[in-house]
């Protein structure tokens, strides 16, 4: 089958109970925004494509299914990931504090060299503002990591976040192809699919290696 | 926080190993609210992999409160290499700038800087590649969570020397080590083996109950290297297996050949901790409730209106209550373990880290060997050697676990064995050997845990630990048991759909078109 695209993110969304991060990845995917997503039952991840350059890129955007909730985030979820939006909500003091114990846990699970952003949710609700925009551009120079306010109910920002992520690792994974050719990357590992099943049956004879 | 976790549940579960996750996995996707707790920061319990500094603090807890981990016993850890660099030597540089690059020494502060790196499992077994775990990942949709690689090859000790079975077509017919004759008088017995049938005893294996596998396959008139083969590196068997527990386990190996790879079986990438993660973000993703670092203090029984029983546990100063508690047996309170286990046989294990394979490969290699047993009264030992492609460790590096059922103690049952195929000097690790030099080792019995346990109550189920096995298959088919348990009559993980197929009306406004993928296009092996 032929590829539809040239590029594949996985990314990751992170960050405390309630900053909004099912709403971004909704917004981002289906361009909707429903107050009744609050939980995130049965939301794995969601996809979509965009172009980049001239490039198709395919990005995988995965959900932490609750298991934020008490700093309980297998090290699975971080394996192959690229990128990391981290987010707070900026009417939420302690979710602010708390990114710093999610990079403190992205840099004990996720691979060294993951692109990252913060991105301080729900900007439209000035009127409960605890965390000013100042203080996340500070916190976000200080980890040397982009930043950016968004609204998903506004539809503020979130676009842009996603496509300088997104533009982000495609820069560095081109940087390294040149330095590395051929193209970095694990190669020989996959995923176990239903459809390798339905392959022909073939007769244990001609599977079978000892003859 | 406490205060924001509920306090009713379906189905709580205690533990995160292999077959907690799954049954947790299971109850969850079908709409149960659970809850699933572990004691310690991270999950998998038994079956968890560590990274080289959360090795170090688990080898620390088990001398230092060894009730924590009752079930670990006699551990060893050794290095073979010094604490620091070697002093920079002057070197007198080579003429042409770059020529002969030096292997690397390796000293003790590397691991310490290359910690992440390493993926260090506590329980290695692998997946018989059309075996229950596989066919399970693949009909729930879980398998979207883990990637895994295929084991290159199959080593046996024949002649005091390592030897690589024939596991491909190619490689037969690049072996001379089997004739045209061998290979019929081979492939007529393998097919017998295929037809066998546990149910209807065909012909074939009706007289061959209370014999061995050998004594069959001398019968069949076998050469000594093919029922070499068959019987250590293919069955793996000892002198003494009964014939249809070979015929039995050959079958699994011939029925997982030409899926995926060379050889039937898969490893999963980051190392087999990653396996009971993969249940629990599924259990997650359907609602399930996680709390690591959450003990329980106390399980009991009480009989409510109409009869009905709830099970109350007791955790943190809170009182949570179920239908039905899932508790792995080392967290289970001896008094609803209804009877002792029965006596059974525990494991004796080892992992080294050496500076190279086993045996050298065009390729990284990711091998099974099968060692048979040195003498009479040892068992036959499983080594499985793992490089820096499967995520386990750092380049230049390899994992080997070795496992066996206890005789005496891990460094005795396992040492002779590491002995033969490693150099254990702490020699000078640039000096070229046909071994492998080993750079750091770590001997440990578990006790076995793995047999069935009744808890004596309808609602407190008793997960068993891992077993000495090269495969999940126990694991898979005792969640499954627990499973029907709770939830009879109800499918054991249907497939759990993909996020595009999940279509969200509720008002949502849809958004502009985009492309909408074919899933599956990605995937295959790339």
């Amino acid at each position: 089958m032929a590829k539809t695209y040239d590029y594949l993110f996985k990314l990751l969304l992170i960050g405390d109970s309630g900053v909004g991060k099912t709403s971004i990845l909704f917004r981002f995917s289906e361009d909707a925004f429903n107050i009744s997503f609050i939980s995130t039952i049965g939301i794995d991840f969601k996809i979509r494509t965009i172009d980049l350059d001239g490039k198709k890129v395919k990005l995988q955007i995965w959900d932490t299914a609750g298991q934020e909730r008490f700093r309980t985030i297998t090290t699975a979820y971080y394996r192959g990931s690229m990128g990391i939006m981290l987010v707070y909500d900026v009417t939420n003091e302690k979710s602010f504090e708390n990114i710093k114990n999610w990079i403190r846990n992205i840099e004990e699970n996720a691979s060294a060299d993951v692109e990252k952003m913060i991105l301080g949710n729900k900007c439209d609700l000035d009127a409960k503002r605890q965390v000013s925009k100042e203080r996340g551009e500070q916190l976000a120079v200080e980890y040397q990591i982009k930043f950016v306010e968004t609204s998903a109910k506004d539809s503020l920002n979130v676009e842009f976040a996603f496509y300088t992520l997104a533009r982000d690792i495609k820069a560095k994974m081109e940087k390294k192809q040149e330095a590395s050719n051929p193209p970095g990357g694990r190669t020989g590992a996959h995923q176990l699919r239903a459809n390798e099943q339905q392959r022909k049956p073939t007769s244990w004879l001609s599977r079978c290696s000892v003859l | 926080m406490d205060e924001d976790l509920p306090t009713d549940f379906n189905v709580i579960v205690v533990g995160t190993g292999v077959v907690e996750s799954i049954v947790a996995a299971a109850c969850s996707r079908i709409g149960k609210d659970v809850l699933h707790i572990d004691c310690s920061d991270h999950y998998g319990g038994l079956w968890a992999s560590y990274n080289f500094d959360g090795l170090q603090k688990f080898i620390k807890e088990v001398k230092t409160e060894p009730n924590k981990h009752s079930q670990v016993y006699n551990l060893e850890e050794k290095w073979y290499i010094n604490k620091d660099p070697p002093q920079e030597e002057p070197k007198e540089d080579s003429e042409d700038g770059k020529a002969e690059p030096t292997k690397k020494v390796w000293c003790q502060a590397d691991f310490t800087s290359e910690y992440r790196k390493f993926n260090i499992d506590m329980t290695s077994k692998l997946l018989f590649s059309r075996g229950p775990l596989v066919e399970l990942l693949i009909s729930s949709n879980i398998a979207r969570y883990a990637e895994f690689r295929c084991v290159t090859r199959v080593l046996t000790w024949l002649n005091d020397k390592l030897m690589p079975v024939p596991c491909s077509r190619a490689d037969v017919f690049a072996t001379e080590a089997v004739s045209i004759v061998e290979k019929r008088m081979l492939m007529k017995m393998l097919t017998s083996i295929v037809g066998y049938n546990d149910e209807e005893m065909n012909n074939e294996f009706k007289d061959w109950n209370d014999k061995t596998f050998k004594e069959y396959l001398t019968h069949k008139g076998l050469t000594p290297n093919l029922i070499h083969y068959v019987l250590f590196a293919i069955a793996g068997g000892t002198e003494s297996m009964p014939c249809l527990e070979g015929v039995r386990e050959c079958k699994k190996f011939l029925m997982s050949l030409g899926r995926y790879g060379n050889t039937p079986f898969l490893w999963p990438m980051y190392g087999s901790g990653e396996i009971p993660q993969c249940f629990c973000r599924l259990c997650a993703v359907f609602g399930g409730w996680y709390c690591l670092n959450r003990p329980i203090d106390s399980v009991e029984t009480k009989t409510v209106d109409e009869g009905k029983t709830v099970v109350v546990v007791g955790s943190k100063s809170k009182t949570l209550k179920c239908d039905h508690l899932v508790i792995g047996i080392n967290e289970c309170p001896k008094d609803f373990i209804s009877s002792e286990p029965a006596e059974t046989c525990d494991i004796s294990k080892a992992i080294f880290i050496t500076n190279g394979t086993i045996m050298a490969s065009e390729k990284e290699p990711l091998t099974l060997f099968r060692f048979p047993p040195l003498n009479d009264e040892q068992n036959c030992v499983t080594v499985l050697e793992v490089g820096p492609a499967t995520g386990s460790c750092p380049k230049g590096l390899f994992v080997v676990y070795l496992v066996t059922n206890k005789v005496k103690d891990a460094e005795s049952d396992l040492k002779p064995y590491a002995e033969k195929i490693f150099d254990m000097s702490g020699g000078d690790q640039t000096a070229t050997s046909d071994k492998p030099k080993c750079l750091w080792s770590l001997f440990y019995n578990v006790k076995d845990t793995s047999a069935a346990v009744h808890s004596g109550t309808d609602c407190v189920h008793v997960c068993a630990g891992p077993d000495a096995g090269l495969d999940y298959d126990r694991a898979v088919h005792q969640a499954e048991e627990i499973y029907k348990k709770i939830c009879p009559g109800q499918e054991f993980l249907p497939r759990a759909p993909n996020p595009e197929e999940i279509v969200f009306e509720d008002g949502a406004t849809p958004g502009p078109e985009f492309q909408r993928e074919d899933e599956d296009a990605e995937g295959d092996k790339e």
